[in-house]
């Protein structure tokens, strides 16, 4: 399979080409200069023909909307940057990705769409997204907005992913414990199951998990329709 | 009330000034410079955070007529991140009334439009990713600055109500035929004007929400869309009338 991973730059971008290029063809985007031993090509996402050329021959694409932590642009501030980048760089790689005959998109979004709920709740994906107004917040939910109308009119399967703070098990073992940690090799696995998504016999161009950590001792089991569509088996837990 | 205007002169601006200036101190603002004098006049671009928010210092609520359409990038520029403005500037000001404008498509889109009728405007946004045509982000970079409204008004104290429209009509210049139809929901652009000038006025405590949609159309038979919401809560009673429109014409 042809895949584009955009947010070169991050460290899960780098850890998904580095697991998925054993079997997949992968190609590397972001607004940045990348260097990687893997194919690369700099885009601003923009408005044109090399959007379009990006994502020719692409069978997939895996968005991370992204942006660089330390990237500046001289024409926006950081947080017109995020909500900019999120939502018209979004809609120019889904419109090129449709135009170009790509089938699926993966889009990357976050957990935090839903800090403003109690957290004895059991929430999970058929809660309501609440943000706030943190433009990085209130991106990530744009894109999904931005995400959703390309799927509900049939242009291409778009799936997305909400996980909290990516983590290292290693390098949290004496930090108090943060239940939105995932560990980075669980996150990448997650998005290995959601390449290989099928339901067959449902028109399912939306769907939408929640990337948890195991706990196996918990009265309601993270991550239960990950688990169970596209079958995510979490590794790594933070607690006994 | 002191009233910040977003896109003073474009299509629906100017209507928007004429309806308002009889009762409100005006503070007209567009991207493109203006040779009236009457209301103190400032360029500002809605894609600049600071000109927006300068704009804003010392106005009692804000009307935004601003809107590109077909360019992608000014389109997102004023649509999206213009109302991402719009409300920081709000917020940064305490100013708790904010009306938005845009097409009825922000809300129903083609997988509405093209399928249902008795559309009202309580259900969730479905711009669809295209207008019809193509590449034209228009309605989804708007429905996104009206996405952006509603989640101001669930974090902070300020209303918005979204005026939406369609088919905007200058009975002056009318470029519609008798018998020919029209699309299912019309207004004149000062009856839409009008509509602003009843948001400015509605008590904020008969909303019933802080997020607030209304079709602001003519009375029309063809049941898709109705304005009774905007009669209820805004008292709106549009004055253009356009049967004439879809009554078959007799031959003589």
């Amino acid at each position: 399979m042809n895949i584009l991973i955009t947010g070169a730059a991050s460290n899960l971008a780098r850890a998904l080409a580095s697991h998925l290029g054993d079997n997949h063809q992968i190609r590397l985007t972001d607004i940045v200069h990348v260097d990687t031993d893997f194919e690369f090509v700099r885009s601003d996402l923009g408005h044109d023909e090399s959007t379009n050329e990006l994502v020719r021959g692409m069978d997939s694409i895996i968005h991370l909307a992204e942006l660089p932590s330390d990237y500046t642009d001289d024409s926006l501030d950081s947080d017109n940057l995020t909500i900019d980048f999120l939502t018209r760089c979004t809609y120019n790689l889904l419109w090129a990705a449709v135009e170009e005959n790509v089938k699926k998109a993966i889009y990357a979004s976050t957990l935090k769409l839903f800090e403003k709920y109690d957290d004895d709740l059991t929430v999970n994906e058929n809660w309501r997204p609440l943000p706030s107004t943190d433009p990085y917040v209130l991106g990530k939910h744009l894109g999904e907005f931005t995400c959703k109308e390309f799927a509900r009119t049939a242009q291409i399967q778009i799936t997305c992913l909400r996980y909290g703070q990516i983590v290292k098990v290693d390098d949290v073992r004496d930090k108090p414990y943060d239940p939105t940690w995932i560990e980075i090799r669980d996150l990448v696995h997650a998005f290995e199951c959601a390449l290989g998504e099928k339901t067959p016999g449902l028109n399912r161009d939306w769907s939408v998990f929640h990337i948890e950590a195991d706990a196996p001792d918990a009265d309601y089991p993270p991550a239960r329709r990950a688990r169970g569509t596209i079958g995510f088996d979490p590794q790594y837990r933070f607690r006994e | 009330m002191n009233v910040l205007i977003l896109g003073g002169t474009g299509n629906l601006g100017p209507f928007v000034v004429k309806a308002l200036e009889p009762y409100h101190t005006l503070r007209v603002t567009d991207v493109n410079p203006s040779e009236d004098t009457a209301h103190e006049f400032r360029c500002v671009d809605m894609a600049s955070m600071t000109q927006v928010v300068e704009a804003a210092e010392g106005m009692d609520a804000i009307v935004n007529c601003s809107v590109l359409r077909e360019h992608r990038k000014i389109a997102f520029d004023v649509n999206t991140l213009g109302s991402y403005h719009m409300m920081s500037a709000a917020v940064a000001h305490g100013i708790k009334r904010v009306i938005n404008t845009g097409p009825h498509a922000i809300l129903t889109g083609p997988t509405y439009d093209n399928i249902d009728f008795m559309l009202t405007e309580d259900i969730p946004p479905h711009s669809g990713a295209d207008l019809v045509g193509g590449d034209n982000p228009y309605s989804i970079s708007k429905s996104l600055g009206q996405e952006i409204c509603k989640v101001f008004t669930e974090n902070h104290d300020v209303h918005v109500m979204c005026l939406l429209f369609c088919g905007l009509k200058n009975p002056e210049h009318p470029r519609f035929f008798p018998g020919r139809d029209v699309t299912p929901f019309v207004v004149s652009v000062r009856d839409a004007a009008e509509a602003c000038r009843l948001g400015l006025e509605v008590d904020l405590k008969d909303l019933p929400s802080k997020n607030e949609v209304f079709y602001i159309s003519t009375d029309i038979p063809h049941g898709k869309f109705s304005n009774a919401k905007a009669k209820r809560i805004l008292g709106f009673a549009p004055n253009d009338k356009f049967e004439v429109v879809w009554h078959k014409v007799e031959d003589n």
